[in-house]
């Protein structure tokens, strides 16, 4: 467990900032030193195969787990001190998840799933309905708002799941290989609505895939290549590959943040978010 | 062989479960062979309740063991899921023949007929000592048990058509209806399975027959009761255990159906339960609370109609039974199979909660990685509880009332 540092806060335009994680299962090391930021409204692809550490990376980024070390920072403040209850609220409030597979509450239907992150929040049962179709119907679901996620075949759910993750109106999305249960079209056609909305609200993305995904690497602004842990050698910091996913607006800032791979003139000890500490 | 592999590596708790099971199996089987002993037909009679309560623990824990559902090292390994009914059978049998067996001793040893330990022949008028005990009717009582408890497991975790195959069979035909109407260039209507309630799924159908063979019980009890009443003093009576007096046969079978009904009715009634939570723009908190009782209403509702029936038992009980100068001790056959039902009774809606937990845990990771509060999921938890308890307790207190009518 990490205790809090005197570091001076990352930059103010990365709203996500991770320094040299380490985190290991049960004594097999998954993260190895990552460190990484991502800007607002940016769309960030973390590639890597089976085992590299991406849904650990996810995980320790979202606050839903603890790096043994390291730092996470979300808007300029420390996740990874806060309590167990302050990383829930934060889940909830600013945050958006959206897993390998939908993690769907079987029990409700479509749009109480989607409407369930705003009535944790305290939202009125007639305003998150309200909001939730709106979103359903956003992605193009609004037909299937009254039935159970066992009716439902896969691309649907995962749309539902989209939905539920964008529903809050989050200031960041983690998807954790959002397309692995679906179809090649129906993933590309569940990514381009993923990062469609993303933009069109500015939101920032955080998403992983396998290297050899081009959907995956294609929808996002920059890819983070993951090896065992750590970044790979090489990495590919492209440029904005947003072409035909969404309008690109809010992808103009995260374009120019991408091509920096990393912060500059941010404080004095300010080290590359995205080099690995070794 | 499998069997006794896997159970050796369970883990304490899992040991704790089956142990239980066979103690349970011990106590029915000690009822048994008091029967027996006595050679009364009455008293066998009366043990039909611990032995239908036994075997009901015995497969609420079969259903709760880690390997009910293989695990995918055992699935590798070629144990899938049509084995799981022969390891689970195994395994209770096992557990049910090792408390016969102590039955069999503690019996013998209180009877008087194994000599040289503390408290030999103990309890020796009470046991029927004295007339010979007939080696093949107490093999085949003590047998009765584990067959039935074994075969009730393996039925209960035979493989069988999944919900969510059926879903998935219904979405591919919706999908076909989908493609079809798109290639005619028509509309499709989407089905939803809450039909015409649209978000609550639909009740149990076994609610109406339940709810008819609880009144047909109650229907009978009256009916009999008025006969009895009218003074045909003649008519074949049962004696009620622990010397509590006795009562028409047409008596106890109406007592058997509202037991049976109220089995039945179990989930019908929680899910009306959960619907009643979900009613009325639910927060977060009902909606969980209530469409999840709605969801489990199958798995916890038969366990539950049993405890109520149990429970309606004891108000009956209190009711009937004599007091001021009349008051007699139960005895201890009586206390015993009255200890064992409830036992049992609790403790399967124990298993089918803690059944019903397990099957949940995907659903509830989701729902903390959601940001839902483990406080939220608690209360949500105690708000069923509560709930439950509301509708079942004066439920089993009206129905033992209604019940006892024909004995006053």
């Amino acid at each position: 467990m990490t205790a809090a540092t005197t570091r001076t806060a990352p930059p103010d335009n990365d709203v996500l900032w991770a320094r040299s994680l380490h985190y290991a299962h049960g004594g097999t090391p998954a993260l190895a030193g990552v460190s990484l930021g991502v800007a607002q409204g940016e769309i960030l692809a973390v590639t890597g195969p089976r085992g590299s550490g991406k849904t650990t990376l996810l995980k320790c980024l979202s606050g839903q787990l603890l790096p043994h070390q390291g730092e996470v920072w979300f808007n300029s403040g420390p996740v990874h001190t806060l309590s167990t209850g302050a990383r829930e609220r934060l889940r909830r409030d600013r945050f958006g998840w959206i897993g390998t597979r939908p993690e769907l509450v079987p029990e409700l239907t479509a749009w109480e799933n989607v409407a369930l992150p705003l009535l944790l929040a305290g939202e009125t049962h007639r305003a998150a309905r309200r909001r939730a179709v709106e979103w359903l119907e956003r992605l193009d679901a609004g037909g299937i708002a009254r039935c159970r996620p066992a009716a439902l075949p896969q691309d649907q759910r995962q749309r539902v799941a989209i939905a539920r993750a964008l529903v809050a109106g989050p200031d960041v999305v983690f998807a954790d290989e959002p397309t692995a249960p679906l179809r090649r079209a129906e993933g590309a056609q569940a990514l381009r609505t993923l990062v469609a909305a993303a933009r069109s609200h500015g939101m920032s993305v955080v998403l992983t895939g396998p290297a050899d995904d081009a959907a995956v690497t294609g929808a996002a602004d920059r890819t983070f290549p993951l090896v065992d842990g750590r970044r790979a050698s090489g990495a590919r910091a492209g440029a904005a590959q947003a072409a035909g996913y969404g309008d690109g607006g809010a992808g103009a800032g995260a374009a120019g943040r991408a091509g920096a791979n990393g912060t500059a003139g941010a404080a004095e000890n300010w080290e590359d978010p995205c080099s690995v500490s070794a | 062989m499998l069997s006794l592999r896997l159970a050796r590596g369970s883990h304490p708790l899992v040991l704790l479960r089956r142990l239980l099971v066979a103690c349970a199996s011990a106590g029915v089987g000690f009822l048994l062979l008091s029967a027996l002993g006595h050679a009364s037909p009455e008293q066998l009679l009366w043990c039909a309740a611990p032995l239908a309560a036994t075997v009901q623990f015995a497969v609420a824990v079969a259903r709760t063991d880690p390997h009910a559902k293989p695990s995918p090292g055992l699935s590798s390994a070629g144990f899938g899921p049509a084995a799981a009914p022969a390891v689970a059978a195994v395994t209770t049998a096992v557990s049910c023949l090792l408390g016969s067996a102590l039955a069999l001793l503690f019996f013998l040893h209180l009877r008087g007929d194994l000599s040289g330990l503390p408290f030999d022949g103990a309890a020796a008028a009470l046991l029927g000592a004295g007339g010979p005990l007939p080696v093949v009717g107490a093999l085949t009582l003590l047998a009765c048990v584990p067959a039935l408890a074994a075969a009730a497991s393996a039925a209960s975790l035979r493989p069988r058509r999944t919900a969510a195959q059926g879903s998935a069979a219904a979405a591919a035909r919706l999908r076909a209806r989908r493609e079809a109407a798109d290639a005619a260039g028509t509309a499709v209507d989407v089905p939803h399975p809450g039909g015409a309630a649209g978000d609550d799924p639909p009740v149990p159908a076994d609610l109406p027959w339940g709810t008819a063979l609880a009144t047909t019980g109650l229907a009978l009890g009256a009916y009999a009761g008025s006969f009895a009443g009218a003074g045909d003093r003649a008519a074949l009576k049962l004696p009620l255990p622990g010397g509590s007096g006795d009562a028409a046969p047409a008596v106890v079978a109406s007592w058997a159906l509202i037991a049976a009904g109220l089995i039945l009715a179990g989930p019908g009634i929680v899910h009306l339960c959960g619907r009643l939570l979900c009613a009325l723009r639910p927060g977060a908190l009902r909606l969980l609370a209530g469409r999840v009782l709605q969801q489990e209403a199958r798995r916890v509702g038969r366990p539950l109609g049993a405890l109520c029936a149990v429970a309606t038992g004891g108000v009956l009980c209190t009711l009937v039974w004599p007091d001021g100068d009349g008051a007699r001790s139960l005895g201890p056959l009586t206390l015993l199979g009255a200890a064992l039902v409830v036992f049992c009774a609790l403790a399967t809606v124990g298993m089918a909660a803690l059944e019903a937990k397990r099957a949940r845990t995907r659903t509830t990771t989701a729902l903390l990685r959601l940001g839902a509060s483990p406080r939220l999921l608690r209360r949500a938890a105690l708000l069923r509880t509560a709930v439950l308890l509301a509708v079942f307790t004066p439920l089993a207190a009206a129905l033992g009332e209604l019940a006892a009518l024909p004995l006053r």
